[in-house]
């Protein structure tokens, strides 16, 4: 192989007009879904700037208000929130319906953290255009169109077997390889150019163009294999196709039904109802009743719970914690089932790569369902937090000062980043 | 003449009946389609009938609770569960995506809780196996695989002149072909159709039921005159082909997600989450109901001792915190509605520049007539969102009218002195009986007629323009 059959080559293919288009309509897709997915991460990381700015208002002004532990826990708010990662513009993932953003207070907790606060359901829909989805899905429909008849059409012009006599063996490879070389780089040089706008290191952008790469020559190979066949080329195309259809669409759609049927979790609406009945039924109840429950799980503060009127601040947030207690085992079992479903999908997505490579792809982006539960299990972290950081407060029955309102925990995002 | 059309579509099915390809798409189409409507209508019918189970054990709990303060069942609370509409089994829209269940208390706007999804395998990032998706995706390309030939491959094999010298006009061999594809998606369009009849049993609207139909009969018709299209123009099988899966790939993969993608980036939505702020800052104005004291009602108060010619409040006849209560339920309710009101407009102003992109994909004006007739929409979310406002301003503010009514001043601002004292601020259980049965129904057949309208006319201005072409690139056959 010389240097002039590339050069051959080259001209060749680029002086066939179905080829420039298609890689032109990839250069533009890559470049509109980088644009629009930085946009969104601008967006999103914008709005985490107002709501810490409203947030510490909020609070301050609370403080003013108040003056007493319990009153001050009950009104002030805390702002949690996942931060996008800087990767999260080329694989949006699912912050679209998980929430990454809650103010929580020291109430009871499985009553405010299912709150969702999402975007445009119609809109979550349709779906987006992020950079995952111009490379699993878009791409090997390009290189489909580009590769399935690269022998087909040379038959059917008639050339085929003169240019398998008088060229190299290696005269079909050079073509291919030209063309997924210059498909690649349509599709990665947006990607490298948003990627360093949003600040990611190098060694994950060259890990993802590597990744993409690979993706690409399996699709490749797999359309160069079945281009060898002695077919029309729409029939080799219908073929691919398929191959195409079954292992994106159907594939994961048929599992996901099978995985919904085979783990089944308690509906979320029971966690509610459990929280609120466990919260509501102790205004009723004889304290002692929720102090000693509260005692079993924190003994620190044993001898400490009597209350001398009926209400009592450190009795209510006691109240509020055996709520969720009861609660616990509930949504625990809803989020396993979360999980094992996650899980299960995991095994489905060898079978698709596509999905596979979105799964990838979202988890290096920190913007998959693993990366939700993470949020979630550090929100749940911070109220515990803010718990103990009030019960030494109320319990030891401390004279109300604002200043030791300064020492409040804050929230820290992505904290095991 | 109609003798020849049918002709025609016979010799092509005849084709189809020969080529194992032509049958393997079929057999997988229908299958598919089969699968989608079985699938679907028992996912949804099983959670409708949860829903509507948890339903009526939310009403029971409320009512079964025992005597006490009314301001405590304020904050108790009341749950409602949104139930899928009956045409929502064959296009669950945006059921997925939307919480399914919304706690209802004083003083708060609860967002809706527990989206399905975010207990979803994350396998249905690109489709889900409902008849919506088989219809609106995968059925164009049953359509493209059987029909890319069907002018082009006379024309390789030189049929084609053949048939011009025989004295079939070129119109006549388009209507052919065309009813032949037709013929096809009518075919895969079965098992939507009689789950649509089905839906009639369940109490689906006749009107919704035909105009559900009739919009997938105008989508694939239009696919059938996208075929015939760009098969006349085609020179040759493979282009005709190639052609095709690009048109396909743009209107039904492409265009939906940029529809989405430019109608976020055009319109922000802040979330509920940032407007929150704004209302806690308006709240405050209005003052806290729970606190009588507050210097925002001292207004109130002075009107009030006036009306009933009294000094003080521990002398008005009624109770003076339950008055605050109603009073700042009121206001606060007009700024919670207010605020409500701007998040929806801006999420239907986000999916109104969606659905502008029906002029040029018809996937999107299927999808968006499919929905709002089946009643899974946007606006049919949102109207579920305002009922459920509705239900909680009605009984929060039964309570207050009872916490006012049912006992004094002193009664109230004393309850926790003593056991004693807390009983005399306390009503009867008789009193809980103020829910009604909730069951969410979506807006009215005609509404929902109107509101699909937009998209209907799209799908016609579509089909219009497709019939156009193709029998001008007819007439140079």
């Amino acid at each position: 192989m010389s240097w002039l059959d590339i050069r051959r080559e080259t001209t060749f293919v680029l002086r066939r007009k179905s080829v420039v288009i298609l890689l032109i309509s990839g250069l533009v897709l890559s470049l509109f879904s980088v644009w629009t997915g930085s946009m969104d991460v601008a967006q999103q990381r914008a709005t985490i700037e107002r709501l810490l700015e409203a947030d510490k208002q909020d609070r301050e002004e609370v403080i003013q208000k108040h003056s007493g532990y319990g009153e001050a826990a009950y009104y002030s708010f805390h702002l949690t929130y996942a931060e996008p990662s800087s990767l999260a513009f080329a694989a949006l993932g699912v912050r679209d319906v998980y929430p990454w953003k809650h103010r929580v207070r020291m109430l009871a907790l499985e009553g405010q953290i299912h709150e969702s606060d999402t975007q445009n359901p119609e809109l979550a829909l349709a779906g987006r255009i992020d950079f995952a989805f111009v490379i699993a899905v878009f791409a090997p429909l390009l290189l489909i169109l580009l590769l399935h008849d690269m022998r087909a059409s040379e038959r059917a012009a008639g050339r085929h077997d003169f240019l398998t006599v008088t060229a190299r063996s290696s005269f079909w490879l050079l073509r291919a390889g030209f063309i997924v070389t210059a498909l690649w780089l349509a599709l990665i040089i947006p990607f490298i150019g948003g990627a360093i706008v949003n600040g990611v290191s190098a060694s994950l952008i060259s890990l993802v163009a590597l990744t993409v790469a690979v993706y690409l020559l399996g699709w490749a190979a797999l359309c160069y294999w079945v281009s060898r066949f002695r077919f029309p080329a729409p029939v080799l195309a219908s073929f691919l196709l398929g191959v195409w259809l079954l292992t994106s669409f159907i594939i994961p759609a048929v599992g996901d039904v099978v995985i919904e049927e085979t783990y089944q979790g308690p509906a979320g609406g029971d966690i509610l109802m459990t929280q609120r009945e466990a919260v509501n039924a102790a205004w009723d109840l004889p304290h002692h009743i929720t102090m000693d429950a509260f005692e079993a799980s924190h003994p620190q503060w044993e001898g400490k719970t009597q209350t001398s009127s009926l209400f009592e601040w450190k009795w209510y947030y006691a109240f509020q914690q055996i709520g969720d207690e009861k609660a616990r085992p509930l949504s625990q079992a809803y989020q396993q089932t979360a999980e094992d479903r996650y899980n299960a999908a995991g095994w489905v997505a060898w079978l698709s790569p596509a999905t596979l490579l979105q799964r990838t792809l979202t988890h290096w982006a920190q913007t998959d369902a693993p990366a939700a539960w993470q949020y979630e299990r550090d929100v749940r972290e911070f109220h515990a937090e803010l718990r103990h950081f009030y019960y030494p407060l109320l319990f030891n029955g401390r004279e109300y000062s604002a200043a030791a309102l300064e020492e409040r925990p804050t929230f820290k995002p992505n904290a095991d980043d | 003449m109609s003798n020849i059309v049918l002709a025609i579509a016979r010799d092509e099915w005849r084709y189809w009946r020969r080529s194992s390809l032509a049958q393997t798409v079929l057999v997988i189409a229908l299958t598919l389609a089969i699968a989608s409507v079985w699938v679907t209508h028992s996912s949804i019918s099983q959670s409708a009938e949860q829903r509507q189970h948890m339903q009526s054990a939310a009403e029971h709990t409320f009512t079964d609770q025992p005597d006490r303060h009314p301001h405590r069942m304020v904050h108790y609370g009341h749950y409602l569960f949104r139930s899928p509409p009956p045409l929502g089994t064959l296009d669950p829209g945006v059921d997925a995506f939307t919480g399914n269940a919304i706690f209802l208390e004083g003083h708060r706007h609860n967002s809706a809780t527990f989206a399905d999804q975010k207990q979803s395998s994350g396998l249905t990032w690109l489709s889900k196996l409902t008849p919506a998706f088989v219809m609106q995706i995968l059925t164009p390309l049953l359509l493209i695989v059987l029909g890319f030939g069907v002018m082009t491959r006379e024309r390789e094999a030189g049929t084609l002149d053949f048939l011009k010298v025989q004295g079939v006009s070129p119109s006549v061999l388009l209507a052919g072909k065309g009813v032949a594809l037709a013929g096809a998606g009518i075919l895969v369009l079965v098992p939507l159709v009689v789950g649509a009849v089905m839906t009639l049993l369940n109490g689906a609207a006749l009107l919704m039921v035909v105009s559900f139909i009739a919009s997938y009969l105008l989508y694939l018709a239009i696919w059938c005159g996208v075929v015939l299209l760009v098969s006349t123009l085609a020179t040759s099988n493979s282009t005709s082909f190639s052609g095709l899966i690009a048109v396909w790939i743009l209107l039904c993969l492409v265009l939906p997600r940029v529809a989405s993608n430019t109608a976020s980036v055009m319109v922000a939505s802040p979330g509920k989450l940032e407007t929150d702020f704004a209302v806690l800052q308006q709240m405050r104005q209005i003052g806290d109901g729970h606190n009588a004291s507050d210097p925002a009602f001292k207004a109130l108060e002075r009107s009030l001792l006036a009306e009933y010619n009294v000094d003080s409040v521990e002398d008005l006849p009624v109770n003076f915190r339950g008055v605050v209560a109603q009073y700042s339920e009121a206001e606060q309710t007009k700024v919670l509605n207010e605020f409500a009101a701007q998040q929806m407009r801006q999420q239907t102003s986000q999916a109104d520049i969606a659905r502008q992109f029906g002029w040029l994909s018809p996937m999107i004006a299927i999808q968006n007539a499919s929905m709002k007739l089946a009643g899974t929409d946007l606006e049919n979310y949102h109207r579920f969102l305002r009922e459920a406002e509705k239900v909680r301003f009605d009984f929060v503010q039964s309570l207050n009218t009872l916490q006012a009514e049912a006992m004094t001043t002193a009664q109230d601002t004393n309850r926790y002195r003593s056991a004693e004292a807390n009983r005399a601020a306390t009503v009867s259980a008789d009193n809980w009986q103020i829910l009604n049965n909730f069951h969410f129904t979506p807006l009215s057949p005609q509404q929902r007629f109107s509101g699909s309208l937009l998209a209907f006319v799209q799908l016609c201005f579509v089909l219009a323009m497709v019939l156009g072409f193709t029998l001008l690139a007819g007439r140079r056959i």
